[in-house]
């Protein structure tokens, strides 16, 4: 059992080093969930101003986006990434007169695939649940706009810890990437907000 | 059947796996004492490798089987080598 699981491992790394996923996916993990919590912020400001106080409501809306976006990343990775995975493999095959589909090569190609469409669909489908998580737990708050003040301030520490990530990918401050992505929030949050003054 | 001593491939393979990974794997292979791969020519893809084993049995279906495993094609066997002593080509007067 450990010993398949280790020669799991040393494929995946092997397929890694072949069809090079990693990068991709660490770029799609950090765009989509910084996209999932965004939206995210959208939907519970659209709620907030129109005056929903019930957090099954709101959860209902969250989730229901949440799936949508998740889906969105997952169709639209997997149909990107496979269309240029098999125009790459295609070419390889008509440079070496080989068919390469069942070869190592064909696996790494096919695995960078569902790895990369994986993380773009889970990424900003768990990163909006985590926004989502003051609404899941609203009855033992009991109060609906702490609720919402906290799923704001998850929101935005979310984006702060994303920006830390691609600080930290970059090699650059954590804090400087950290404000960046905050900021973002902010200025969609009073983005939104200014529209419901003006309607 | 003779057991075969030597085999030089010219091998076409993609850049990825690398011919440190290929050249590996062949050597651990059974019957196998030794393997090297020299490049001669390296395209913005593809490379063209001369792949010489040798051993004291190889199993040339393996051999081929783990170089197409890794993306790589056969164009042409360009030695081998088979029996109890491993004789090298001779040089003659026509050469």
């Amino acid at each position: 059992m450990r010993g398949r699981l280790a020669q799991g491992i040393d494929d995946v790394r092997e397929y890694e080093r072949i069809a090079g996923f990693l990068k991709i996916a660490r770029r799609a993990l950090a765009n989509n969930a910084f996209d999932g919590v965004l939206t995210t912020i959208g939907v519970l400001m659209g709620q907030y101003m129109v005056g929903i106080r019930d957090a099954s409501i709101v959860i209902r809306i969250g989730v229901a986006t949440s799936i949508s976006i998740g889906i969105s990343g997952l169709w639209g990775a997997y149909l990107a990434e496979s269309a240029e995975r098999r125009r790459e493999l295609a070419e390889l095959e008509r440079i070496s007169l080989t068919d390469l589909g069942e070869t190592k090569i064909g696996r790494a190609s096919r695995m960078a695939v569902i790895v990369v469409s994986l993380v773009d669909g889970l990424s900003p489908f768990v990163s909006s649940l985590i926004v989502l998580i003051p609404m899941f737990i609203a009855p033992l708050i009991g109060n609906i706009l702490i609720s919402y003040a906290l799923s704001i301030a998850v929101a935005l520490v979310s984006l702060f810890g994303l920006g830390m990530f691609l600080g930290h990918i970059s090699g650059r401050s954590l804090i400087g990437y950290g404000l960046r992505t905050t900021v973002a929030g902010i200025v969609a949050i009073v983005i939104t907000a200014l529209l419901d003054t003006e309607s | 059947m003779g057991n075969l001593r030597r085999l030089v491939l010219d091998v076409l393979k993609p850049l990825e796996p690398t011919i440190v990974e290929l050249v590996q794997l062949l050597a651990d292979l059974e019957g196998v004492d030794g393997a090297n791969i020299s490049i001669y020519e390296i395209d913005r893809r593809v490379e063209n490798a001369k792949v010489t084993i040798e051993g004291h049995d190889l199993r040339y279906e393996v051999i081929t089987d783990v170089i197409e495993e890794n993306g790589g094609a056969i164009h042409s066997i360009d030695e081998v080598a088979a029996g109890m002593v491993l004789i090298e080509d001779v040089i003659t007067p026509q050469d």
